[in-house]
């Protein structure tokens, strides 16, 4: 058995070198991940109501954060399946608490506040309590998740649509509508946030900034954009200098299209129903007949290829 | 710029320390890999023997298919799930293997005494320990790549199963997958070396609770300097600084948050963290050599 002096002096002059050169490497490696190791995460105020976990117990899952907020998750679609909406609050808190980067599980706390509770509300102070409960949640939605257009979005339309704030949701949409990924349609509820207010000022720049997005002519979708900008910017220039009751009449009444409801089998390209042409009615992709009626859902084009009848409707969005 | 002078000093130092000993470790270096390598082997033909540990992989794969039975949710969500949970399992039971093989590895060698007749042989004590310390890696390396690949193989068979919705899409985000598992092998791998030091000088028992202590307070650094930032008593904010600049910080290579919300990934601060790790494990198996060494076996 051989049993050698060891070097120590060395070997601890080596290791004291290279644990020196590790230092920089942390600094490096918490500017790198901000979310995970900025100093502020923990103490920030993340709740309006202290109905989540503490930040001690956040901190003590260290990792296994993100598979609590999932489990809890789970339990919150128990609950809703369930219809106890309330119940849902202190659940979908926690969640987010606990994984601030769960961009469906702010929306669905934001929407859920804002829509559900506030229409569940007897009161007009409690409902307004609750659409601010929902736009608070999603202010502090976007606080975390400033890189994700979805959830600016999200804030941005529940102004627009439930709290009845344009102006401040128009800033959303902008902030929004910056974004590469970001879609069509929130360039579009930019400007028409100062549509619906009649703001004049604001919407003629703003209908030329839409003018300038989303043009290129080989994306359908773009050219759908620009169909109907160039449909709102003449209709506009014509009707600007009309009496001030007439332009709020029209507005009305393109805000009222505008918000009813859709079906949803009648968007177009929907990958699941074919819609008869006869009743109106849906019936799964690829039926020979109608399920309501009967009425045959497919015809042979003149070329002798297989067309479906379904109609197709474009939102007015 | 503190940092990078850290840095160039530690490079001086390293230099100098290596040129102080080349005479022991130049002849030592080209005996020495294939005796780690044949130490290694036996490691790994021992471990193979050890039903405990077929039992927790296919523990681990039964897990991971019972996680397709979400179909109530969202593809979004199923995929998110599945991702969490996935990671979560790999991540906890590759913690835990590394601890249950690596704390019997050399007390284990010392009870049967079969430590004596391999050190009767051309073996030095140092090529024993990081014989022992590959061997272990070899086993975890297996374990955690069954884990992974039925982990993406889950991933993708439900990708394929699950019809997309038009606002919800099922996102296997296979190479974010594949990425974090990778470090997690490598946060096991530091435990696995400061498990084998500990091993050297404590009981399999005190090893195995020091290593689960090391786990917990290694995935809570961050929040270790936060409370050592915050700390208003000197000697606790001392002690705080302690713990938090000798104990591996294993939460660098966690990035099962990034990975399950979609988020982009930084794979260069990846490479620092496993830089940083293979620094810090090169130091543990020093002291580990040392120890062992200066042990009356």
């Amino acid at each position: 058995m051989r049993h050698r002096r060891t070097p120590i002096g060395s070997l601890a002059l080596l290791m004291v070198g290279i644990l020196l050169m590790l230092i920089p490497l942390q600094e490096s490696i918490h500017k790198a991940r901000p979310h995970l190791f900025d100093p502020d995460r923990k103490t920030r105020r993340v709740s309006a109501i202290s109905i989540g976990p503490t930040p001690a117990v956040i901190a003590a899952l260290g990792g296994f954060r993100t598979l609590a907020a999932d489990l809890l998750w789970l339990k919150a679609e128990h609950v809703w399946h369930g219809g106890s909406w309330w119940a849902m609050l202190p659940i979908l808190d926690a969640v987010t608490q606990l994984d601030p980067h769960f961009i469906l599980a702010w929306q669905v706390y934001g929407w859920h506040s804002a829509y559900n509770l506030h229409a569940e509300s007897e009161t007009i102070v409690d409902k307004r309590y609750w659409l601010d409960y929902g736009v608070k949640a999603l202010e502090r939605a976007v606080e975390a998740n400033p890189d994700n257009w979805e959830m600016i979005f999200e804030l941005g339309w529940t102004l627009y649509d439930r709290a009845h704030k344009p102006w401040r949701a128009a800033e959303y949409f902008y902030r929004a509508d910056q974004f590469p990924e970001s879609k069509s349609y929130v360039t579009r509820l930019y400007y028409r946030c100062f549509e619906r207010v009649l703001d004049f000022d604001r919407l003629f720049p703003a209908l030329e900034y839409a003018k300038n997005r989303h043009a290129d002519p080989t994306v359908s979708d773009d050219v759908q954009h620009q169909v109907i900008v160039t449909r709102d910017m003449e209709w506009w220039t014509q009707h600007k200098d009309d009496p001030m009751e007439h332009r709020r009449q029209i507005v009305l009444e393109n805000t009222a299209r505008a918000d009813r409801a859709v079906p949803f089998y009648l968007y177009p390209d929907n990958p699941y129903w074919d819609v008869c042409s006869i009743c109106g009615l849906p019936s799964p992709k690829g039926s020979e007949v109608c399920s309501v009626c009967g009425a045959p859902l497919k015809r042979l084009s003149r070329g002798g290829v297989e067309e479906t009848t379904g109609v197709s409707r474009q939102s007015n969005l | 710029m503190t940092a990078q002078l850290a840095f160039l000093i530690g490079l001086v130092v390293a230099i100098v320390a290596l040129a102080l000993t080349r005479k022991q470790w130049g002849p030592a270096a080209g005996h020495a890999i294939p005796s780690i390598w044949r130490i290694a082997k036996i490691t790994v033909a021992e471990a193979r023997r050890r039903r405990v540990i077929q039992a927790v992989v296919i523990l681990v794969v039964v897990i991971l298919v019972s996680m397709t039975f979400f179909s109530y949710l969202s593809p979004h969500e199923q995929s998110r799930m599945l991702i969490s949970g996935g990671l979560s399992a790999i991540t906890v039971f590759g913690i835990l293997l590394a601890i249950f093989i690596a704390a019997f590895l050399i007390p284990q060698e010392l009870e049967s005494r079969t430590v004596y007749a391999i050190l009767a042989k051309p073996v030095r004590r140092f090529e024993f320990v990081l014989g022992k310390y590959v061997g272990a890696l070899i086993i975890l390396a297996a374990i955690v790549v069954v884990m992974t690949v039925v982990l993406v193989g889950v991933l993708l068979i439900q990708d394929q199963l699950v019809q997309d919705l038009p606002d919800s899409a099922f996102n296997p985000n296979l190479e974010a997958v594949i990425f974090a598992a990778v470090m997690n092998y490598f946060a096991v791998a530091i435990l696995t070396g400061l498990i084998i030091l500990i091993s050297t000088v404590a009981s399999t028992t005190m090893t195995v609770i020091s290593a689960f202590i090391i786990w917990a307070v290694g995935s809570l650094q961050s929040t270790i300097h936060d409370l050592a930032e915050h700390a208003d008593i000197a000697v606790t904010k001392l002690l705080l600084l302690v713990v938090y600049n000798v104990l591996p910080k294993l939460e660098n290579f966690d990035y099962r948050h990034e990975v399950s919300n979609y988020m982009p990934i930084n794979v260069g601060s990846g490479i620092e963290a496993i830089v940083q790790g293979a620094g810090y494990t090169i130091v543990v198996l020093i002291l580990a050599s040392i120890f062992f060494n200066d042990r009356q076996v």
